[in-house]
């Protein structure tokens, strides 16, 4: 089995005195799409925002290909950075840029300040990938639309086009389609799978569709008040390990 | 407790200032006859009217410079002033201290210093403006920014854009039409402002209004009032254009 692309043991975060993430372990692989499954406060998000440093774990360690992030001088923490990309609920695109300019900023980790002051002083290959990272989308031909004149799930592909054009091989999704209509969310999912399973990224998204999560992701991970419940292949979860994530209470109760 | 508190400070606001409706009663007839000595309005082209539009024209001009010079450095302060692009809380107190400076300073005290250094004239009103101006929008930019959805900005700092990457491309973007709407309501402010200072011979139609006065010719006042209302609504109507031009 390849090793992991990216692989996190013992996570551990409180915020005060409340625990969050009480040692979360999981992996994943490239190729492999995974979904992390469970209620509201069970630390999904916070997970995926403390393998990005957005939040910052009280323990535990994250190692982006076999390199532990706590180890790695600056530039090569950067660049691991750079492998990882993340596309979040609340999409955090600029409604007012095109669909085009909004691409290439996933690029300015490797544009020089200068030239990324505006989108008219992008280099022209930044521009030419971005195009064809939104032709990936399969929204080449919205390249120009603002992206405030997107639907929801078109958005979101371009914040995917995005990630696309950061040239990260670790895609974090933190809720993907929870704004989107069910076709939409089906698109955007499906999207996320053939990233995995056709352009070899390793791919984990937190998802509150348990449905969509079984159908679409390889492996699913359950967490449950900050640890892990389950960590099992799609196909061997069932119903009441999921009644165990949601509905805990009713669980002990019968 | 909050009403009787309300209540005191206007009380002590109306002993302060002296306000008696009573005076203004009894003197409604000095007022009467200054607005009829103003009527008709002196409309001759060569004596009222003409000087009147080119000093419109030079007062137009002294808000609109006024306005756009001062762009960059209440950008550039607005940024340092934010919360949410500020590089380090040091640097984020002085650039606030520095805009309450520029704020607190009225135009008309900056005018009269710059009147010392170039003279008498509309440069001194413009260098007045762009100062008083730089602290007023730098402070309403700075608020505007910190109030905008920051998700944009984080997720380009997750995808590793350094600080002023994120601030151009995120932050920036996210408050254009805030910004414009800000920069046209100055404009309109500094169009008025700029009167005001014509009163202290920064030149403009607000110079002409005060020689005007003085000169007891309230006629050529009342002309030079209706062509100010004119440029005002004007002026108005621009922003107006513009702000749903953005909004489309």
């Amino acid at each position: 089995m390849d090793s992991p692309l990216l692989s996190v043991r013992g996570l551990h975060k409180s915020f005060g005195n409340r625990p969050v993430l009480k040692g979360v372990d999981f992996d994943v692989r490239a190729g492999e799409l995974l979904a992390f499954l469970g209620a509201n406060g069970s630390g999904k998000s916070t997970t995926l925002r403390c393998v990005m440093g957005i939040a910052q774990p009280d323990a535990g360690v994250i190692a982006v290909g076999g390199d532990d992030l706590g180890s790695l001088p600056w530039r090569q923490l950067q660049e691991a950075r750079r492998r990882t990309a993340m596309i979040f609920q609340k999409i955090h695109l600029v409604p007012r840029r095109t669909a085009l300019d909004n691409v290439c900023a996933g690029a300015l980790a490797r544009i020089p300040t200068g030239r990324s002051l505006s989108p008219l002083f992008f280099p022209r290959s930044v521009q030419q990938e971005a195009l064809e990272c939104l032709d990936r989308v399969g929204l080449a031909d919205r390249a120009f639309d603002r992206v405030g004149r997107l639907s929801g799930g078109q958005q979101q592909r371009v914040a995917v086009a995005r990630a696309l054009c950061q040239r990260a091989d670790i895609v974090l999704a933190d809720e993907p389609v929870s704004a989107l209509d069910p076709h939409a969310a089906e698109q955007v999912m499906a999207l996320l799978q053939h990233l995995a399973h056709v352009e070899k990224l390793a791919v984990a998204a937190v998802l509150h569709q348990p449905d969509l999560a079984l159908r679409r992701a390889d492996r699913c991970i359950g967490l449950l008040h900050g640890a892990t419940a389950f960590d099992l292949p799609s196909s061997e979860v069932d119903a009441a390990q999921l009644d165990a994530l949601y509905a805990p209470d009713r669980v002990v109760a019968t | 407790m909050a009403v009787v508190a309300v209540v005191v400070l206007h009380a002590l606001a109306i002993q302060g200032t002296g306000f008696e409706p009573g005076l203004l009663v009894d003197g409604w007839k000095g007022m009467a006859a200054f607005v009829a000595d103003a009527f008709p309005p002196d409309l001759s082209w060569d004596k009222t009217i003409r000087p009147g539009l080119e000093a419109t024209l030079v007062t137009l001009w002294i808000g609109l410079l006024g306005t756009t010079f001062s762009v960059p450095f209440a950008l550039l302060l607005a940024v340092l002033a934010s919360r949410s692009t500020a590089p380090h809380r040091l640097v984020y107190q002085g650039a606030r201290a520095v805009l309450s400076f520029f704020r607190a300073v009225p135009d008309i005290v900056f005018a009269l210093i710059f009147v010392t250094a170039v003279g008498l004239g509309p440069f001194a009103g413009v260098l007045a403006l762009i100062c008083h101006n730089t602290g007023v929008m730098g402070k309403l930019w700075a608020e505007s920014m910190e109030e905008s959805d920051a998700g944009p900005q984080e997720a380009l700092r997750t995808a590793g854009a350094n600080r002023i990457q994120q601030v151009a491309n995120a932050t920036l973007p996210m408050v254009v039409p805030q910004f414009v709407g800000l920069l046209l309501y100055r404009f309109d402010v500094n169009v008025r402002s700029s009167l005001v200072l014509g009163l202290v011979g920064a030149g403009g139609i607000g110079l002409l209004i005060n020689q005007s006065i003085k000169s007891f010719r309230f006629d050529s006042m009342l002309t030079h009032i209706i062509i100010v209302l004119v440029l005002i609504i004007v002026v108005d109507q621009f922003s107006a254009w513009v702000r749903r031009k953005l909004a489309a």
